[in-house]
């Protein structure tokens, strides 16, 4: 033993420092990136809440006058993601369901596959689909002169997110172990019986912990909404009207970043939409690990 | 025994990880590097043009000839006006395009630089309108009436003699050099709002996608791009005459909604952009603003 220890220290030790070192740099970097951009996000947007301060919360953006509204885009951002989770939601959980009760290693991981490479598909490649295809076919099911809409945008992002949400949630869905289905199966429930009672809530934490992450996703999504939402920076009239062109903050910023002077109050405002984004990003990554946890946990 | 195993193994999967990087992650980050420390100090400089999309046809035209018969490589970029200007205000583009001339605002947020408007060719802007419309007989319209259109004061085209449908108002960008010319001579302001827009858009190939798109639009366009499916009204002027948007229209001054297509450059332009703006002001260089459906300035 001790000779067997002599030998592995030294060479061990020798590795194990650069590794270290290099691990330890790569952590500092990273962290100092976020720093960063939440430092760089907080200072720019502060002329904003200075200057800006009376209109900031109203509905109106006119640039060309100092009135700067956010409501409508926040509100946006908020209707579109909201949206794409109502459809995504259902379709992805019992999708899960049917995935994880596929028996066939073969099968499932063709499944996983597809899955995979629909998440890999570039944004824009669904905004040309968007444009093209989906606000068309909007138009046409609902009578309407354009189908750049809130509802094109939030079915384009309802597809984008529904890979991420899918795949996470058929993981925790085969997490849940054997012994649940058994048990209840033995019990005589019959197989729908198992899988909504007992096997689905035991993975709803997970489930949810997995919604969170593609809202993140969701909220940050730019280049497809942008194509398909139709940049009116106003409140949809009734407010829940999916079917009026509206404005998120991404497409927001898509269109107007390249037109704000750097350092101009209008520059101001658009850094402090970015910040209010990442702040539901990251409140929602929090909430996510949670619920993960406590999933893990019980 | 089996954790002294398993230590060396994971210690040599780590290891073979790093020595994978420094392999060839390593190498590959030196040659980018040193390539574009190379590329930064020694290779023929490459003008970069920048803006307007309305612009943008004949500068492009004109810089592949340039390229050609000079070897200067050029990269011309879409953007809108106001983005031309910001990215020439701020150094990130030798000459910047714009359909508008540079406003007050622009100039006052750069006090410290000149800044030289050049127009290069005319152009103007039509109210274009979908050819299920135009077909149906609105083929001309006075300016007030267009107004009241973008004010959403004439919310049908049964109002001006064509069918009974909804008119699907388009605006475009506050920015766009388009909409400031459009809005200057119709609303009397170039910043005017459109409470009766349906949709805002950016570029004016996003402008004809919709028009086409729809049955039953009014947007702006600039007549370079006017086709089958998209048709320019005629202006009706106070004393009764119609005015097609044509080129010989606009030449002759008669047509009210014209404006110069600028580039801009900063008062330290470099001596190879000078060359470039020389050529596009040449005889030769005019062509190609010809060439793109606009009228040349000589």
């Amino acid at each position: 033993m001790m000779t067997d220890a002599a030998v592995i220290m030294p060479k061990r030790s020798v590795k194990f420092d650069g590794i270290r070192a290099y691990a330890r740099l790569s952590i500092l970097i990273t962290l100092l990136i976020i720093t960063l951009i939440l430092g760089t996000l907080i200072i720019q947007s502060g002329p904003a809440i200075f200057a800006a301060s009376e209109s900031l919360f109203t509905t109106n953006w006119k640039p060309s006058e100092g009135v700067y509204g956010i409501v409508p885009m926040v509100f946006g951002s908020l209707f579109v993601m909201l949206l794409a989770m109502a459809i995504a939601l259902p379709i992805g959980g019992f999708a899960a369901l049917a995935i994880s009760r596929i028996k066939s290693l073969r099968a499932k991981r063709a499944w996983r596959s597809a899955l995979e490479i629909l998440a890999g598909i570039p944004s824009i490649v669904y905004g040309l689909i968007g444009v093209a295809y989906v606000s068309l076919w909007v138009a046409g099911a609902f009578d309407l002169q354009s189908g750049r809409i809130i509802l094109s945008a939030g079915l384009i992002l309802s597809v984008m997110i529904l890979p991420t949400f899918l795949s996470l949630s058929e993981d925790a869905i085969s997490t849940v172990p054997a012994a649940f289905r058994e048990n209840a199966q033995a019990l005589g429930l019959h197989d729908y019986e198992v899988e909504l009672n007992v096997i689905l809530p035991a993975a709803a934490p997970a489930i949810a912990s997995a919604a969170l992450l593609s809202l993140g996703r969701a909220l940050g999504e730019t280049m497809a909404v942008m194509l398909v939402i139709g940049s009116l920076d106003r409140l949809p009239s009734p407010l829940f009207n999916p079917l009026s062109s509206g404005q998120t903050i991404t497409s927001k910023l898509g269109r107007e970043v390249g037109e704000s002077a750097f350092g101009s109050t209008h520059f101001s405002v658009l850094v402090l939409m970015s910040l209010i984004l990442v702040a539901l990003t990251i409140g929602l990554t929090i909430l996510s690990q949670r619920l993960f946890k406590q999933g893990a946990s019980r | 025994m089996t954790s002294q195993n398993g230590t060396p193994n994971r210690e040599g999967s780590l290891s073979s990880i790093l020595r994978f990087i420094l392999r060839f992650f390593l190498p590959l980050f030196f040659v980018v590097v040193s390539t574009l420390t190379l590329s930064a100090c020694s290779a023929p400089e490459r003008l970069s043009v920048s803006g307007s999309t309305t612009v943008l046809p004949a500068v492009s035209r004109a810089a592949e000839s340039y390229s050609e018969s000079s070897g200067q490589r050029i990269t011309v970029n879409a953007g809108g006006s106001g983005s031309g200007f910001n990215q020439l205000a701020e150094g990130q583009t030798d000459i910047g395009m714009m359909s508008r001339d540079i406003t007050k605002g622009e100039r006052a947020q750069f006090p410290k630089l000149t800044f030289n408007t050049l127009a290069v060719g005319r152009d103007a802007v039509a109210p274009a309108v979908s050819s299920e419309i135009y077909d149906a007989g609105v083929t001309a319209l006075t300016l007030d009436k267009i107004a009241e259109i973008y004010r959403g004061e004439i919310k049908n085209w049964s109002e001006l003699g064509g069918p009974d449908v909804d008119i699907f108002v388009i605006d475009k960008e506050a920015s766009s050099g388009t909409r400031q010319t459009f809005m200057e001579v119709v609303m009397g302001n170039s910043k005017a709002d459109a409470a009766g827009a349906d949709l805002v858009i950016g570029s004016n190939n996003e402008e004809q996608t919709a028009l086409t798109q729809s049955n039953a639009a009014i947007g702006m366009l600039s007549i370079a791009w006017l086709n089958e499916d998209v048709k320019g009204l005629s202006v009706i002027t106070e004393n009764g005459a119609r005015i097609a948007p044509t080129l010989a229209s606009v030449k002759s001054g008669q047509f009210p909604i014209v404006r110069d297509l600028n580039i801009v450059v900063r008062g330290d332009i470099s001596p190879a952009a000078q060359r470039f703006v020389d050529y596009i002001l040449s005889e030769d260089g005019q062509t190609h603003v010809t060439a793109s459906g606009y009228i040349p300035v000589r």
